[in-house]
């Protein structure tokens, strides 16, 4: 078959891959349609409630998906039509996606921010077509209307100060960084140096980055077993991904006993360990606040109603002993 | 084909595959013997048994892309069946649910469905490899993050986890890769179907006119590749405690840059897998290493970057020289 070059073989194979390219198409426009619920009959009937548009860093992430959760339960109790899109950790892709609520004439926009300085065009593009934005969870260079999220450095100053009591202010840390260069990891790195410069008994073995990844994590330990040895006696982890992952290492070279390790962000399977006597301690960051505070500011903003520049929903360090009162973040 | 050495390779391709060989093992004792100067834990039998556990991972995917590139062809949704694979198994993994063989089998057979259909659409449909296993590389985790609702798929039982851990002493995964590793080269050596694989890559129409039906050699290695990339992820949930549907992000590409290093050729029909666990081990002792030497996360990027393009810098000039 792949031999025939005659008119009609090409013919019909031409004829195929146009049938083949409709076909392709309209299941594409198919999948589109039953995805997004028919976006064209919503237009069509004049929506009469407030639009936001949303670009999240990335729904592969658990702790974005618990603010995503939030902001569509409030939403849906405030009365708000919330568009959800997913930034896949592009900084470029979330310029697109705001450039596209502006042309959708939302009221507001939310942006969770991939970078400081790469997704500041987006903030920027918002403020030039005088839609408000609210950036939530992390911050961008340029300012955007309001802000609602948490003090990094305050979590990783918890989580540091923590293993400093534990260890009676003397002994060898390691930390692990998240994405170098992300807001959340320069300031959890500020946050935490600041504590170890308060205790000079503590000493910092090493930091690098396991990019907030357990798998990462779990050879970085490994290794790091083998560097430090018996002198390594706590780890702060910049998340919790990263501090089950270092636990897993730890665990399996049978140091849980003399090692300490801490993580942030108080995820489910972090405040389970925690509740197991497994993990130390973990930073609860309040991410159903943030996703609440978000879509509430973005509602004041279109109603024209003051807002606070800046809303900081406070961390809180999660131990065994508190544990319980913790739900599923 | 104007120089008569090469044809004379392609014909031989274990030959070839030796010989290129030597640049790898000439790396990698040069890599452990520097690391042994510069840090006394480098040799010990712990570090080196946690070597072994690390590169594990990326030499089972290492061995499935080699048969894909054999063929002249990629497979770049290497990382997202992975994380696809780990939250199927992930998911038949709870505690007193189902005997460990339910999680490992659904796992592979994750892959190798994803397989299948990147070698039905190459084969069949005719798309390019590159976007064939790019539009799976995206799918594969759509559905992913669809089975898992976007957060990780914990609660597993210990039966699975046991599967990171060690029998007598030795890595599981690293026996996992062995046996992979053997399977393959015994496929590769002694059957049809692996000779096949090199007469598909080395050239596509003299194959056709010998009468091998390529469409059934080229399905069968990106299905055997998928197969491999959902026992890595099987592998790698067992390692992580979890299914993690945000697991193995360019996953795919270490094991390409570890098979290319290792020998096998980029355009299909040379290679091997003794040369891709080379590779794979270089990597490993090189990441390895530069932990230990607590090297800063950004200056590894740059040595691994290096490494990759050095070592086929460095094979390319040595088979030219050989040519003359």
């Amino acid at each position: 078959m792949d031999m025939a070059c005659d008119g009609r073989g090409r013919a019909l194979r031409r004829c195929r891959a146009a049938a083949a390219s409709v076909l392709t198409a309209a299941l594409g426009a198919a999948v589109a349609l039953t995805l997004s619920g028919g976006c064209g009959r919503r237009e069509g009937t004049a929506d009469a409630r407030p639009v936001v548009g949303v670009s999240l860093l990335n729904v592969a992430n658990e702790f974005i998906v618990t603010i995503e959760q939030a902001m569509r339960a409030r939403a849906e109790e405030l009365g708000v039509r919330l568009i959800v899109v997913d930034g896949q950790r592009s900084p470029e892709r979330q310029v697109q996606q705001v450039e596209t609520f502006i042309a959708q004439k939302v009221g507001a926009i939310i942006l969770n921010p991939c970078e400081v300085e790469a997704s500041s065009p987006a903030v920027e593009k918002a403020r030039a077509a005088g839609v408000p934005l609210v950036n939530v969870n992390s911050e961008t260079q340029a300012a955007p209307t309001a802000f609602v999220g948490s003090r990094d450095e305050e979590a990783a100053r918890l989580g540091m100060t923590y293993i400093a009591r534990r260890l009676g202010g003397t002994g060898g840390v390691l930390m692990m960084e998240g994405y170098l260069g992300q807001a959340a990891q320069l300031k959890r790195s500020a946050g935490a140096r600041e504590v170890l410069a308060q205790h000079p008994g503590l000493k910092l073995l090493a930091a690098q980055s396991a990019e907030w990844d357990r798998a990462k994590a779990v050879t970085l330990m490994e290794n790091w077993l083998q560097a430090y040895g018996a002198s390594v006696r706590a780890v702060f982890a910049q998340n919790d991904e990263m501090a089950l992952g270092a636990l897993l290492a730890v665990e399996r070279a049978g140091r849980k006993n003399d090692i300490v390790v801490v993580g942030v962000d108080a995820i489910g399977d972090a405040l389970q360990a925690v509740r197991d006597g497994r993990l130390d301690a973990t930073v609860f960051q309040d991410g159903r606040g943030q996703g609440r505070g978000a879509v509430e500011t973005a509602l004041r903003l279109i109603r024209k109603e003051p807002v606070a520049r800046e809303t900081y929903i406070p961390f809180q360090l999660v131990t065994r002993e508190n544990a319980e009162t913790f739900g599923r973040n | 084909m104007p120089c008569p050495l090469g044809k004379r390779n392609r014909l031989n391709p274990g030959f070839r595959a030796w010989g290129s060989r030597m640049g790898v093992v000439l790396a990698l004792l040069a890599t452990g013997l520097a690391l042994a100067c510069l840090c006394p834990q480098f040799l010990s039998v712990a570090n080196l048994t946690n070597v072994v556990r690390q590169v594990a991972i990326n030499g089972i995917l290492a061995v499935g892309v080699t048969l894909v590139l054999l063929t002249g062809g990629v497979d770049l949704s290497l990382g997202s069946v992975v994380a696809l694979s780990g939250v199927v198994a992930a998911h038949l993994a709870h505690p007193g649910e189902y005997p460990l063989a339910v999680p490992v089998l659904a796992g592979v057979l994750a892959g190798a469905a994803c397989g299948g259909l990147n070698g039905l659409v190459v084969t069949r449909g005719r798309v390019p490899p590159f976007i064939a296993t790019l539009g799976m590389m995206t799918a594969a985790r759509g559905v992913a993050l669809v089975l898992s609702g976007g957060r990780p798929v914990s609660n597993m039982g210990p039966a699975l986890t046991r599967l990171a851990g060690d029998w007598a002493r030795v890595p599981v995964p690293a026996l996992v890769l062995a046996a992979v590793a053997l399977g393959a080269a015994w496929m590769l050596r002694n059957t049809r179907q692996g000779r096949y694989l090199y007469a598909v890559g080395g050239n596509e129409q003299a194959a056709r006119a010998a009468g091998i039906g390529v469409r059934g050699v080229k399905f069968l290695a990106y299905a055997l590749c998928g197969a491999l990339a959902g026992l890595a992820g099987v592998v790698l949930a067992a390692r992580i405690t979890t299914g993690q549907p945000n697991a193995g992000v360019a996953y795919e590409l270490d094991p390409i840059a570890a098979v290319v290093i290792g020998g096998t050729s980029l355009a299909g029909g040379v290679g091997g897998v003794g040369g891709t666990l080379l590779g794979v081990l270089l990597m490993g002792v090189i990441g390895n290493g530069l932990d230990l030497l607590n090297v800063s996360s950004y200056y590894q990027q740059i040595v691994k970057g290096l490494i990759i393009v050095g070592a086929v810098w460095f094979d390319r000039q040595r088979r030219s020289v050989e040519r003359e």
